[in-house]
């Protein structure tokens, strides 16, 4: 799974969950291809539309009269997908859909209604568009559009079009969805509203300039689908780096990346757990996230340096020098510049002495 | 941690985080891996660092240290990326990261970096401190590879007579601009053979550069101890610069869509659908074509060098929206001068000078008829306003320079900045 595009995988998940999705990518770059593939290896009807040749009474339905009221009949690919129960619904070219095409178009995307007939849940939509400075005739998407779905960059590989050239282009693995999947959503919510109540500012966020408001933006609408999608991503089992474009896709770039670093950091050991019981203490594998959690636990002893917190401290260290001599050295330099006045010097201290001797700091 | 096998690397790390503590997370985060042989240490794009153990055991502490913080900066300035952006080809990469290293040299070395062998410095590409790779690489492309051959090419962190079994690309380059240290992928962005998979995924790396830029700004707050280039790096990385182009083409795409949009059904033409509708007329969708007026500010505070480049910009937008007859400009400043149409922006005569008032040439492009839907005013800002929009007309404003006051707010506003 982990060998495949990272762009095809958040696909195939987004797709699994139901979220709306629209594809950004350069003409001829086989988004269409790679959509219509993943239809058939889910076994789903898919009908194409292309937007930028329809009129806006496409979606909305064309008003007929019947026996004296009027009616907003659907055109015939809708009912066909109404009729199957589920099926993709592929909107082509949406970028380069006038404004009132795209106007009309808001219900069919988050809502699945089109005229009078609303599409059963288990339809999927997914919508490709090129950028704006890409395509013949481009508009930027308006931001309500915008803000119903989740934009992912689709870029080539060069070795995975070199190989399709000769062996023919592979089938996209379709990611399974556990039956309950459900269920993660309510933990992610839970994630994503913690991380809201740190940073308030980013719950909405509408862009202030034209060519932002046509991607992903943080509004209450979308960082519920951040959570529906991250939910998704965790149950299919994708790669980090799926999840991680979803996110971002969904919420926007920078809050995307904003909320990512805080999961990241959420991960590491509370320092004050830490301090309270050191035997517990665990160090992360990576040597950034190692450093981040002994300089947290060091910078918390420093900030209220009691005799017990700094024996508890230099434990822990400790705990730490076998597998990271560097990083807790770095550490121990901090706790040694706050040592309580009536504190014994701790046996720690000889683990660290030879490394800060060779590193000329003693 | 896997990185055993290479003497001294803890100290290393240690001093590394003591001296650049903003950087720390940076070297902790980058994983060490011994690679007998290759004669050199050299970064991939993956935080992965290969050293060769025998080079490395002849190094004090702080010059190992002061290596893997050169190569944190690679990384962190995303060298292997820009290079492929710079169109670097592989005989160029030597000099490509002969600029690149004078990138991160010009304030580190004085921040206390201690290299082996000689670093190289802007000085020796003929340079000023503070410029960006790419510009000491468009220098050096203008020289002539050979052309500071001599002074910067010896970078000596390889001993002279050392193997460097580095791959094709270092072996072309050793003949011509003698010995030189191979940074590696992470530097050029040539990928090398034999490192494989691994290492942190691209979005990873992302996150560890912000963390970064964060520490690099959190010890900021105490003025002096940060370097003003490294300042500037982190600015960039956590509020990124918006391309002014960009926002110009969506802001202009969107006062034209605005315009066609609005009325966009017609009773003038029914539709081609009316067929089925029976006894209902349903109405067309019509599309109008907006006029489009330029005003330009003349007045003296301009320079007539961005000016001319916005208006090639939005003369080149509204050709590919299709609006590709000409425009009109209108001079202003106090006055407006007479309309001009032109074709191409250099045939804008810059007449005034003096006072301002934007006001006036809104007012002037009100009454031209045809009457234009759109129109973009170029000024620098120092100006007063129309209390209330102009009726029917949609303004999209492009304030020149960085210290340009405000737009009004009726009005979408874009600065531009000389790049």
């Amino acid at each position: 799974m982990s060998a495949q595009n990272p762009a095809v995988e958040a696909l195939g998940v987004a797709v699994a969950a139901r979220v709306p999705v629209l594809l950004w990518g350069a003409p001829g770059t086989g988004k269409t291809s790679a959509i219509r593939a993943m239809a058939e290896a889910m076994g789903l009807p898919c009908e194409t539309v292309i937007a930028s040749i329809r009129e806006p009474s496409d979606f909305a339905g064309l008003p007929i009269v019947v026996g004296g009221e009027v009616r907003f009949a659907p055109p015939a690919w809708a009912r066909r997908l109404a009729e199957a129960g589920r099926g993709l619904l592929f909107l082509d070219e949406l970028s380069t859909a006038p404004p009132a095409v795209q106007a009309a178009l808001l219900r069919v995307v988050l809502e699945r209604a089109v005229g009078d007939l609303t599409l059963p849940d288990e339809v999927a939509v997914v919508a490709a568009a090129n950028p704006p400075e890409q395509a013949a005739d481009g508009w930027d998407l308006s931001a309500p559009l915008a803000n119903r779905l989740c934009h992912l960059a689709w870029q080539t590989e060069p070795r995975a079009v070199a190989d399709g050239l000769v062996g023919g282009w592979s089938a996209p693995v379709v990611p399974v969805l556990p039956d309950g999947w459900h269920a993660e959503e309510i933990l992610s919510r839970g994630l994503v509203a913690a991380f809201l109540h740190v940073r308030p500012g980013l719950a909405c966020a509408p862009p202030s300039n034209a060519a932002a408001a046509g991607r992903g933006w943080p509004s209450p609408r979308t960082w519920e689908m951040a959570a529906r999608l991250m939910a998704a991503a965790g149950a299919a089992g994708t790669g980090d780096e799926a999840r991680s474009a979803l996110i971002r896709g969904a919420v926007g770039d920078g809050a995307g990346v904003e909320f990512l670093a805080w999961l990241v950091e959420m991960d590491l050991p509370d320092p004050e757990r830490v301090l309270a019981d050191p035997a517990s203490f665990r160090l992360p594998e990576r040597g950034d996230r190692a450093y981040a959690a002994l300089a947290a636990i060091a910078a918390a002893v420093a900030a209220d340096p009691t005799p017990a917190r700094w024996t508890a401290g230099w434990q822990v260290l400790g705990l730490a020098a076998d597998t990271a001599p560097d990083v807790a050295a770095v550490a121990a330099r901090v706790l040694a510049k706050c040592r309580p006045p009536d504190a014994d010097p701790p046996a720690e201290i000889h683990l660290f002495a030879p490394v800060l001797r060779d590193a000329g700091l003693l | 941690m896997p990185e055993h096998g290479i003497e001294g690397l803890a100290a290393a790390r240690v001093w590394a985080a003591s001296k650049f503590p903003y950087l720390a997370t940076g070297v902790f985060g980058a994983q060490v891996i011994a690679e007998a042989g290759s004669g050199t240490v050299s970064v991939d794009e993956s935080w992965r660092m290969h050293a060769d153990p025998e080079l490395t055991a002849g190094w004090t502490a702080a010059q190992l240290g002061s290596v893997l913080i050169h190569h944190v900066c690679h990384l962190l300035r995303t060298h292997g990326e820009r290079a492929q952006g710079a169109g670097v080809r592989p005989d160029e990469a030597a000099d490509w990261i002969r600029a690149a290293d004078a990138e991160i040299n010009d304030d580190l070395v004085p921040a206390g970096l201690d290299l082996p062998g000689r670093p190289v410095l802007p000085r020796d590409l003929g340079a000023d401190d503070g410029l960006l790779a790419e510009q000491y690489f468009d220098g050096i492309r203008r020289v002539g590879p050979g052309g500071f051959g001599g002074v910067g090419g010896d970078q000596g962190f390889v001993p002279p007579g050392a193997s460097r079994a580095s791959g094709g690309v270092g072996a072309d380059n050793q003949a011509r601009s003698g010995p030189w240290l191979d940074c590696g992928s992470g530097a050029d962005g040539i990928p090398r053979p034999g490192q494989g998979t691994g290492g942190l995924p691209r979005w990873q790396a992302e996150l560890l550069q912000r963390q970064v830029a964060q520490d690099v700004m959190a010890h900021a707050m105490l003025p002096g101890t940060v370097p003003a280039g490294l300042l500037r790096w982190a600015e960039e990385v956590l509020t990124p610069k918006v391309n002014w182009r960009a926002v110009l083409a969506a802001e202009l795409r969107r006062a034209v869509a605005e315009v066609s949009g609005a009325v966009d059904y017609s009773y003038r033409r029914p539709s081609r659908r009316s067929a089925v509708a029976g006894p209902v007329v349903l109405p067309a969708l019509r599309r109008p074509v907006p006029e489009v007026a330029v005003v330009c500010d003349t007045s003296g505070s301009m320079t007539e060098d961005l000016l001319a480049m916005v208006l090639a910009e939005v003369e080149g937008l509204l050709r590919a929206l299709g609006l590709a007859r000409q425009v009109r400009v209108l001079a202003c400043d106090a006055a407006v001068a007479p309309v001009q149409r032109v074709s191409s922006a250099r045939q804008v005569e810059l007449i005034g000078g003096g006072g301002t008032d934007m006001g006036a040439g809104i007012g002037a492009a009100a009454v031209l008829r045809p009457r234009p839907a759109v129109t973009v005013v170029l000024t620098d800002g120092y100006t007063p306003w129309p209390a209330v929009a102009p009726k029917g007309m949609r303004v999209v404003v492009g304030l020149l320079g960085e210290a340009a006051p405000d737009a009004p707010p009726w009005a979408r506003a874009v600065r531009v900045s000389p790049d």
